[in-house]
C-alpha cells in the first residue's frame, strides 16, 4: 500500500474516534498534546488502526506512538511485513 | 482482694477530706487501704476500692498520685492504682486497674445493657430488609451474609441464633472499663464497654456502644465524637467530631473530620472523613475522603470515592429502597454520580454522572465514562492503569491491624479466579458481540451501559492477556513450590474435553472463595452443624488460608479445560508455552502500565510549575525524576524477576525432559 493511502486512512480513523475534522489532522500532530486524545480514545485508535487495516499491533509497541506521523509509519511496517510473509 | 469496711477513724479521716457517703458501710476496701488519696467525694450505693500505691501520668507530663478526686460515685468497683479526678458521676461500672478518668460529666449504666452488641443496622437497603446485627466480632464475612443471604431462611436464623447467644453473654447491668484504658474531658458516656488500652478523649456523647481495644491495636474515640449504638472495634479511631448513630467501626478503620453516618459499617483499614454514609456497608479499604461525598446504600469494598461523589437510591416512587454494588476496587473520579440500582465489576474506574441502571459487573478492570449523557464501558482498560496497580501493591502494606486478632479475611490479589473467571466470560461475551455487530453501529448496548463497537475485540484480547497472566503466574508459582511435580498433577486427574465449566469464586467482602465452598458453610449453618459463631469464624478462616491451593487447583482446570487435550498432550513442552506467554506477556503487561506512570512526568503534568523559574527545574525538585519514582521503579524491577522466574521455571521443566528422555 502506498504510504499516502496508508496516511489517508490512519487519518480517516483518527478522525472518526476523535470525532474531529479530518482535513485538520496535520501529520506532525501529537495524539496528546495537539489532538487531545485520552488514554481511552489512545485504546480506541489502536483497535480502530487495526480494523481498518486489518492488522495486529502490539499494545505496547503502539501506545509508545507519539505522532500521526509515528501511527503512520507503524502501520506502513506492519502491512510492510505481512507482505512480505507473504 | 482480701477487703474490710471503713474504720471508724478512716471514715473521720475521710469526712475531714470532704468525703461523704450515704452509707459509709457499703464500702468495702483493701487491707492497706490509704484514706490520703480520696478528696472530696461522694459515694452512694455499694462500692469496692482498690489500692492506690503509684503514680499516674497525665497530660504535658504531670505526674498525680493514683486515687480518687472530685468525684460522685455510685455502685462501682474499682481496681488497684485507678485516677478519677472531676468526674460528675460514675454509676453501675466495674473499673479495671491502671485506669485514669478525669473531667468526665457522666459515666454510666443503666438497666440491662449489651453494649451496642444485638444492634440492627439497616445496611445497603435503607428501607430496611438487609439487617446486619452488629456485635464485637463481627467480621466483614459475616456481615455479608447477613446482607446479601436473605433468601437462605434457615441460614440467617442459625447465623442470628449464634449472634444472639453471643449478645446476651455480654449482656450486663454493671459496664466495664478495663485496665490501662483512659477517659478523659468527655460529656456524656452511658452503656458503654471501654476496653483496655483505649482512649477516649473529648467524647460529646457515647451511648450503648462498645469500644474493643488492645494493648496490640489500641482504640481511640477523640474530639467532639457523638455515637450512639456503635460498635468501634480494635485499632479503630474515631475523631474530630464524627458522628455515628447505629454504626459499627471495624479494626484499623479512622472515621473522622466531622464525617456523620448512620446504618452503616466500615471494615478494615476503612477510612471515612469528612462526608456522609447512610447505610453502607463498607468493605474492606473503603476510602471517603472528601467533603460532599456522600455513600448511600452501597456495598463497597477497596473502594475509593472521589470528591463529591454521590449516588440516589430514591425514585420516587415506594422510598429509598435501592442499593448499588460496586465491586472490589472501584474507584470514582470526582462529581461522579450513580443511579441506584446499578452494579460496577471489580475494579472499575469511573468518571461522570450516570442517569441510567446498569450492570458492569461481566467486566472487571473497564472505564466506565459518559459522553454526552450516555454511559460508556470501555472493557479492560483499567488493567493498564497504574492507579490500579499501585492500589494492589500498597493495600497489603498499609493493613493497620497488628497481631492475630484479624477479624476480616483478606485476599488481595487482583487477578483472581474470582477475577480471572469474570474475564474469560468477558472475553467470550466480547467476541459474540463483535461477531454479530455491524461495522456501522458505533456502540452495542449491554445491561444499560453502552460499549464502543471498535473496542469490542481489542478488549477482548487485553482480558485473554490477563489470562495468560493468571495462568503463567500460578504455574511459575507451582513449579517453584513443587518443581516438575506440576506434571503429576496435571496428569493424574481426569481428561478434559474443554467444554468443562470453571468454577465460580465470590468475593465475600474480602475474602476469595469458591462458591462450592462458602455453600458448604452456608448448608452447615443451616443444618445446625455449625451452632457457635467461634465454629463458624473457624471455618472461614480454613477456607481463607486454603486460598492459595484452591487458587492452584482452579488454575489447574483452566489449563486442561484451555488445551483440551487428552491428558498424554499436556506435556512440560505445553507448559513451558505458557510460561513463555507469561513472561512475554506479564512484561508487556507491565510496561504498559509503566507508560501510563511516565504520564505523569509528561509535559501536561507540568503545567503550572515554573511559574516563577524554569518548569523543568520546578518540577524536578517538587515531582523528582520518572526514574527516581519508585512506583516505576518497582515495576522495572517486578519485570527483572519475571524474567528471572520464567527462566528458572522452563529450566526445571527441561531438567525433566532430559531426565525423561535419559
Amino acid at each position: 500500500m502506498e504510504r499516502n493511502e496508508v496516511e489517508l486512512r490512519v487519518k480517516k480513523v483518527i478522525a472518526e474516534v476523535l470525532e474531529m475534522d479530518q482535513s485538520k489532522i496535520q501529520p506532525e500532530a501529537n495524539f496528546i498534546f495537539d489532538l487531545g486524545a485520552d488514554s481511552m480514545q489512545s485504546l480506541m485508535l489502536v483497535a480502530g488502526l487495526e480494523e481498518e487495516f486489518n492488522i495486529r499491533m502490539d499494545e505496547d509497541k503502539a501506545l509508545e506512538i507519539q505522532s500521526v506521523l509515528g501511527a503512520v509509519d507503524y502501520v506502513g511496517s506492519i502491512l510492510a511485513e505481512k507482505e512480505h510473509a507473504k | 482482694m482480701d477487703l474490710r469496711n471503713l474504720s471508724g477513724y478512716e471514715i473521720n479521716m475521710l469526712y475531714s477530706q470532704g468525703c461523704t457517703a450515704d452509707d459509709w458501710g457499703a464500702i468495702l476496701v483493701p487491707r492497706d487501704f490509704d484514706t490520703e488519696r480520696l478528696r472530696n467525694v461522694h459515694f452512694s450505693g455499694d462500692n469496692i476500692l482498690g489500692s492506690f500505691r503509684k503514680k499516674v501520668l497525665l497530660s504535658g507530663g504531670l505526674e498525680m498520685p493514683s486515687g480518687i478526686y472530685h468525684s460522685h460515685i455510685h455502685n462501682c468497683s474499682f481496681g488497684n492504682d485507678v485516677y478519677l479526678n472531676g468526674v460528675g458521676l460514675i454509676a453501675n461500672y466495674d473499673v479495671e486497674h491502671d485506669v485514669i478518668i478525669e473531667n468526665v460529666l457522666t459515666l454510666a449504666t443503666e438497666g440491662m445493657s449489651s453494649f451496642g452488641n444485638g444492634i440492627d443496622i439497616e445496611i445497603l437497603n435503607e428501607a430496611g430488609g438487609r439487617k446486619v446485627k452488629i456485635y464485637d466480632r463481627l467480621s466483614s464475612q459475616i456481615a455479608y451474609f447477613l446482607a446479601f443471604y436473605r433468601h437462605k431462611t434457615p441460614f440467617i436464623s442459625g447465623l442470628e441464633k449464634m449472634i444472639d447467644d453471643r449478645v446476651k453473654a455480654r449482656t450486663f447491668e454493671t459496664g466495664r472499663i478495663k485496665k490501662f484504658s483512659r477517659v478523659t474531658n468527655c460529656g456524656k458516656i452511658k452503656n458503654v464497654f471501654i476496653g483496655e488500652f483505649s482512649e477516649i478523649d473529648g467524647a460529646l456523647k457515647l451511648v450503648n456502644g462498645s469500644v474493643l481495644s488492645s494493648e496490640e491495636n489500641p482504640a481511640l474515640i477523640g474530639a467532639g465524637v457523638e455515637a450512639v449504638d456503635f460498635i468501634a472495634q480494635a485499632g479503630s479511631r474515631i475523631e474530630n467530631s464524627a458522628i455515628l448513630n447505629r454504626c459499627f467501626v471495624g479494626q484499623g478503620v479512622h472515621v473522622g473530620r466531622q464525617y456523620s453516618a448512620q446504618d452503616s459499617a466500615f471494615f478494615a483499614n476503612s477510612e471515612a472523613f469528612h462526608g456522609e454514609g447512610c447505610s453502607v456497608f463498607a468493605g474492606p479499604y473503603t476510602v471517603t475522603h472528601h467533603k460532599s461525598t456522600l455513600l448511600i446504600a452501597g456495598f463497597f469494598s477497596f473502594f475509593n470515592a472521589g470528591s463529591a461523589t454521590n449516588q440516589s437510591n430514591h425514585m420516587y416512587r415506594l422510598g429509598p429502597v435501592h442499593q448499588g454494588v460496586l465491586e472490589r476496587g472501584v474507584k470514582t473520579g470526582s462529581f461522579s454520580y450513580l443511579i441506584w440500582p446499578s452494579r460496577i465489576g471489580a475494579f472499575t474506574a469511573l468518571l461522570g454522572k450516570h442517569f441510567n441502571n446498569f450492570d458492569s459487573s461481566d467486566f472487571p478492570f473497564s472505564y466506565i465514562s459518559e459522553e454526552d449523557g450516555k454511559s460508556i464501558l470501555t472493557p479492560a482498560m483499567n488493567l493498564f492503569s497504574a492507579g490500579t496497580k499501585r492500589d494492589t501493591m500498597k493495600w497489603p502494606l498499609r493493613d493497620r491491624r497488628k497481631g492475630n486478632g484479624k477479624l476480616d479475611l483478606i485476599n488481595f490479589d487482583a487477578f483472581s479466579p474470582y477475577t480471572v473467571g469474570r474475564m474469560l466470560n468477558a472475553a467470550a461475551i466480547l467476541q459474540d458481540m463483535y461477531r454479530k455487530t455491524p461495522k456501522e453501529e458505533k456502540t452495542v448496548p449491554y445491561k444499560g451501559i453502552e460499549i464502543n463497537r471498535l473496542m469490542l475485540r481489542t478488549s477482548a484480547r487485553y482480558y485473554e492477556m490477563g489470562v495468560k497472566v493468571f495462568m503463567g503466574q500460578c504455574l511459575v508459582e507451582q513449579i517453584e513450590k513443587t518443581g516438575a511435580k506440576v506434571l503429576d498433577e496435571l496428569n493424574t486427574a481426569e481428561a478434559f474435553t474443554g467444554s468443562e465449566v470453571m468454577e465460580v469464586w465470590n468475593d465475600i467482602a474480602g475474602l476469595l472463595a469458591p462458591v462450592s465452598e462458602v455453600n458448604r458453610l452456608v448448608d452447615a449453618v443451616s443444618f445446625g452443624e455449625i451452632n457457635r459463631i467461634e465454629i463458624l469464624e473457624d471455618k472461614l478462616k480454613l477456607i481463607w488460608q486454603s486460598y492459595q491451593e484452591n487458587k492452584w487447583q482452579w488454575c489447574l482446570r483452566l489449563i486442561k479445560k484451555r488445551c483440551a487435550l487428552s491428558r498424554e498432550n499436556l506435556t512440560p513442552g505445553y507448559l513451558a508455552g505458557l510460561i513463555r506467554d507469561w513472561r512475554t506477556e506479564a512484561v508487556k503487561l507491565n510496561n504498559m502500565i509503566l507508560k501510563d506512570a511516565m504520564r505523569e512526568f509528561d509535559e501536561i503534568s507540568k503545567i503550572g510549575y515554573g511559574i516563577d523559574g524554569s518548569m523543568d527545574e520546578d518540577f524536578l525538585a517538587v515531582r523528582g525524576s520518572c526514574e527516581e519514582n519508585s512506583f516505576i521503579g518497582q515495576l522495572k524491577e517486578e519485570n527483572a524477576q519475571i524474567e528471572e522466574r520464567a527462566l528458572k521455571a522452563l529450566s526445571i521443566l527441561e531438567s525433566h525432559i532430559e531426565s525423561v528422555h535419559a
